[in-house]
């Protein structure tokens, strides 16, 4: 009996497989013949068009995209090379150079990008539009190198941004325009070996002399060191010090001042120690180094002081009384940071589903049956279900990221809690996501995923940092859940509806979810966004509620919140993929029907669905049945079938230009050639 | 007969040697002549006795352009529809040649432009001498480089195609040696010796035989003194600019920091010529160097439509109708500034509201599609 069923599924899957892609006699490939390279577009074809679903997907500044590819593609100094015959070209870093080197190219690389005016008015040039030039043009920069992208971050995006947030006119005068032309070159001084996430618990100390009116620095213990600096090991001239404020023996809590770290002539100047962080699992163009401060003196002018200053006689004033918030305002230029980390996170994921799903579509294996051709990597079901899904994740995910950018750049004080949430989540949700298309992608490359010019494999050591830096995704995520948290307590205490962080679903009644899913139910926007809202809904009150009750059980609040680490995880994760979901529905609601709006819907079914799929939660709860879960199955490998013909069109919608991918998106035999 | 004379064949066992033999226009490309040439070049390559297509230029000229008078006349009458059908011919022998899966090898011993270049660079072999004088003057008509310029424009080093493309400047036969647009250097006296022995192809390998023949005559003629490929780190950082204005505004920061003759020449060039025109130029290019060649050929189909069509500026016709006379040429849209994104933007969409009209259809190639990449 099971045998006769297993060899029954045997044939059904056979069928399959022989009948999902004819194979078209001018690539019949029989055993005498030497395999031929036959270009993905020679038997795919564009379902839609896929000029119009990459504006889609960019979002914003093509042509400035576009711009940066040509600059980078165009110069030698990014490592150019002929592979594949046909004059291809691509461009990646050579990691075979020492870190010594990566880290100089690097900076050469920067100058050369710099030469050509590619960062005039990062700092500069305020409003919506510079900053979404900025944000796409950095997103390119991270898609040829993230160590690029890194430096970059340090310099513009960490050192610019703290002068231009918590400094004061006359600190934007003296120091964004030579920022931006790099006459100085700053590091951001933050992390210590012994608080990463935990920033309030920094251990580096300034204390004010009014005597000399001078801010004396120091770091009292082993602890304090800085650490990770990003550019201090060689490159900085200057940093930002994110330290303790000590004013006639009281602590003020953290402040930010500037500190010149190495003369002209790039020497280490006195009263300072610095020391390399050494060979990393990637990002080495990144310098990352250790800074110590021995009765550093800085001008007092050097504190920025747009929050709180201390006056010439040693007077601490601040327009903002409370610590906490004193606190929270001092790290708001962080947000941009994990907005941009999100944001390259996907465009990396881009990178790696590009080359897999190309490689997939020209390389074969196994014949199904005897003397057949070999079948088409992406012909098999598993293989699609392998990267597929992860495809449709980043479809779903770069529509989220592109309305993050969106708020962040229209931001007001009334939407700024709103970004820190969401951009906390999806910055974790983000980053993980790649970690783990980039693997899947890796394998899916077979042996070729291990050469480093196919791109993929080293990609996972360059952008495995984003899972801990500007915050760890864990404990961001625990945040999430924190602030839910909150407003749900503040709601419910004032008895007042909810409004923010996409919680309004929760003033109407629990929607009644369908007992029986058919294929048509479950591809429905209006049952997925239920059920994430359900989930959601549920989530959040099991957590208050376990952690009310903690509470009441005479726990402290912070420590009930650590006991109920488990509802946190299971909510923040809710809370996030509902946001990506409803994400993915406006851009759909904004398309004219047609080809477009179909492969959307497409992909946003199958995001949902695979979420569905996943996420223990639904069958832990009881959101879906035993039942329901099989047919969610079901209809994930049915969603499989119905990409798999728009595979090639959803990742040339990328617009990643062949140069930024590997030889093994393209003709690989040639390419692998002798000669 | 005419156009069976104006395009010369010789037979040498496994050679075929091409003659563009209309040396009084320069062998500029008439409609004739390119479907002449369509012909000949699919029937070779269906033809096992062929193994090299030779191709070169009766007189002074190796081919200095496609013939526009005609077409120009046609716009000027209201047809621009007519003029496509001759710029669809001329860009599916382009293809053809950018896909040939022959050896073509074409001895460019004299001017090459426009037209020229696109039934020449496109092919596996490109044999430069002392007289070779190459250009792509379109942006100095109203028009753009064409011929799938945007495909071998675009992957030259560094952004000397956009150089090239947009000043019209003037190459020898040791500058496009430098930068790739041929692939050897031959002194025109030994011409004669050397189409002599390629014609001893007879079972070789014909890629290999060729190469071995062409490297053997090949010389490495030292550049001019004042070479703008001396200049290629200006040319990047000129060049390589987002618009034409930065373009124009950084060469004047330089020719401010350090005067002189070539930088003169070059504002000048771009100063003179049609604004339209270098606009979409530039994005041609640009949008080139991420495209296969068919798609290149594709898109500059829909370019040329739009500027015979004339909606947006009647450079093209307004230039070619007073040629040569006019040394103050008024362009329309006049100034840079007045040519806007949105303008520039049309000349890129398909032109669906005209009835009748179809994209570029390219010939059919070998399991080629036509994205696939050609042999520059």
């Amino acid at each position: 009996m099971s045998e006769n069923r297993a060899l029954r599924r045997a044939h059904v899957l056979a069928n399959h497989i022989l009948m999902s892609r004819s194979p078209s006699s001018k690539i019949s490939l029989t055993r005498e013949v030497c395999l031929q390279y036959t270009p993905p577009e020679v038997n795919e074809s564009y379902g839609f068009q896929v000029k119009e679903m990459r504006k889609l997907l960019d979002g914003h500044n093509l042509e400035d995209r576009d711009w940066l590819y040509g600059i980078i593609i165009q110069s030698d100094l990014f490592n150019r090379k002929e592979r594949g015959g046909g004059g291809k070209v691509f461009v990646s870093p050579d990691y075979n150079d020492t870190m010594e080197q990566q880290r100089e190219i690097s900076m050469k690389r920067i100058l050369y990008l710099l030469e050509k005016g590619v960062f005039q008015g990062w700092l500069t040039e305020t409003g919506p539009e510079a900053e979404l030039k900025k944000f796409a043009l950095y997103e390119v920069c991270g898609m040829y190198d993230y160590s690029l992208n890194a430096k970059l971050g340090v310099h513009f995006l960490l050192w610019g941004n703290a002068i231009k947030f918590f400094g004061t006119k006359r600190h934007h005068d003296k120091w964004l325009k030579d920022t931006e032309d790099y006459l100085v070159k700053g590091c951001f001084a933050m992390t210590e070996l012994g608080h990463g996430s935990n920033v309030r618990g920094i251990e580096t100390v300034a204390t004010y002399d009014p005597r000399t009116e001078e801010f004396v620095i120091n770091t009292p213990c082993e602890s304090a060191q800085k650490y990770w600096i990003g550019e201090a090991a060689i490159h900085a001239s200057h940093a930002i010090v994110i330290s303790q404020l000590e004013i006639k023996g009281t602590n003020q809590g953290i402040h930010v001042f500037i500190a010149q770290i190495r003369d002209q002539d790039g020497n280490i100047c006195p009263n300072i120690r610095i020391a390399d962080c050494g060979h990393k699992i990637g990002l080495n163009g990144v310098d990352n180094g250790r800074i110590w401060f021995d009765n550093l003196r800085i001008p007092r002018e050097n504190l920025l002081n747009s929050v709180a200053d201390v006056s010439s006689d040693g007077q601490y004033v601040s327009a903002i009384e409370n610590p906490d918030q004193r606190f929270g305002a001092f790290l708001a230029p962080l947000t941009s940071g994990r907005v941009t980390i999100a944001s390259c996170a996907i465009y990396s994921a881009k990178v790696g589903l590009a080359v897999a799903i190309r490689y997939s579509l020209s390389r074969r294996a196994f014949s199904a049956v005897a003397n057949g051709p070999e079948v088409l990597l992406l012909d098999y079901p598993s293989h699609q279900r392998r990267l597929l899904p992860l495809l449709a994740k980043t479809y779903a995910m770069n529509f989220a990221a592109n309305d993050m950018k969106m708020m962040y750049v229209k931001r007001t004080p009334e939407t700024n809690k709103e970004i820190h949430v969401v951009s906390m989540g999806l910055k974790a949700v983000l980053t993980w996501h790649n970690m783990r298309t980039l693997q899947e992608c890796r394998e899916a490359c077979g042996g070729q995923g291990l050469k480093t010019e196919n791109r993929v494999g080293h990609l996972k050591g360059d952008y495995d940092v984003q899972t801990t830096f500007e915050g760890d995704n864990n404990v961001l995520m625990q945040q999430v859940s924190k602030a839910l948290f909150a407003e749900y307590v503040s709601c419910k205490k004032r008895n007042k509806p909810f409004k923010g962080l996409g919680l309004v679903h929760m003033n109407s009644p629990l929607p009644v979810m369908p007992t029986q899913l058919t294929s048509s139910i479950l591809r429905c926007s209006q049952f997925q966004k239920n059920i994430f809202s359900v989930r959601e809904r549920d989530l959040l009150e099991r957590y208050t509620s376990e952690v009310e009750e903690l509470q009441g059980r005479g726990q402290s609040r912070e420590f009930s919140f650590l006991l109920s680490h488990q509802l946190s995880e299971d909510l923040s994760k809710a809370f996030a993929e509902k946001a990506i979901l409803q994400a993915v529905l406006n851009a759909e609601a904004k398309l004219p029907a047609g080809s477009i709006k179909d492969a959307v819907g497409l992909v946003r079914s199958m995001y949902a669905l695979i979420c569905m799929e996943e996420d223990p939660s639904f069958l832990r709860y009881g959101y879906l049945s035993r039942d329901n879960d099989g047919d969610v199955r079901r209809e994930v490998s049915k969603l499989c079938r119905e990409l798999r013909p728009h595979a090639l069109a959803l990742v040339t919608s990328f617009g990643i230009p062949d140069a930024f991918l590997g030889p093994i998106a393209f003709n690989w035999i040639e390419a692998n050639a002798w000669s | 007969m005419a156009s069976q004379s104006q395009v010369l064949v010789e037979d040498k066992s496994s050679v075929r040697i091409l003659t563009l033999n209309r040396p009084k226009q320069m062998n500029a490309l008439c409609s004739n002549m390119i479907t002449r040439l369509l012909q000949l070049f699919l029937a070779y390559e269906e033809d096992p006795n062929v193994k090299l297509v030779i191709l070169k230029g009766q007189g002074r000229a190796f081919c200095a352009g496609g013939d526009v008078r005609p077409v120009v006349g046609d716009i000027v009458q209201g047809k621009w529809r007519l003029g496509a059908d001759f710029f669809s011919d001329q860009y599916s022998l382009n293809y053809v040649m950018a896909t040939y899966s022959k050896v073509q090898i074409s001895i460019l011993n004299g001017i090459v432009m426009g037209g020229g270049a696109g039934v020449s660079i496109h092919g596996r072999f490109r044999i430069a001498t002392e007289k070779t004088v190459f250009a792509m003057p379109e942006t100095a008509l109203g028009l753009f480089p064409d011929v799938g310029a945007s495909y071998f424009l675009s992957r030259l080093p560094g952004f000397f195609g956009e150089y090239v493309g947009l000043t019209g400047a003037r190459l020898d036969g040791a500058e496009i040696l430098a930068c790739g647009l041929a692939t050897h250097f031959v002194p025109s006296t030994r011409l004669t010796a050397l189409e002599e022995d390629l014609c001893r192809v007879g079972s070789s390998d014909p890629v290999t035989f060729a190469e071995t023949i062409l490297n053997a005559y090949t010389q490495h003629p030292h550049l001019k003194q004042h070479s703008a490929y001396h200049r290629l780190h200006v040319i990047d950082r000129c060049f390589s600019r987002k618009t034409v204005e930065e373009i124009i505004s950084t060469l004047e920061k330089e020719a401010i920091e350090e005067p002189n003759e070539w930088i003169s020449a070059t504002i000048r060039a771009l100063e003179k010529a049609s604004p339209s025109s270098l606009k979409i130029s530039l994005r041609s290019i640009r949008e080139g160097r991420y495209q296969g060649v068919g798609q290149c050929l594709i898109r500059e189909f829909r370019m040329v439509c739009h500027v015979m069509k004339g909606e947006i500026s009647k450079d093209l016709g307004y230039r070619a109708v007073v040629i040569e006379k006019d040394k103050n040429p008024k362009w329309e849209p006049r100034g840079l500034e007045e040519m806007k994104d949105n303008m520039v933007e049309q000349y890129f969409k398909r032109m669906d509201e005209e009835k009748g009209w179809e994209d570029l259809k390219l010939p059919p190639r070998k399991a080629l599609p036509s994205s696939i990449i050609s042999k520059l």
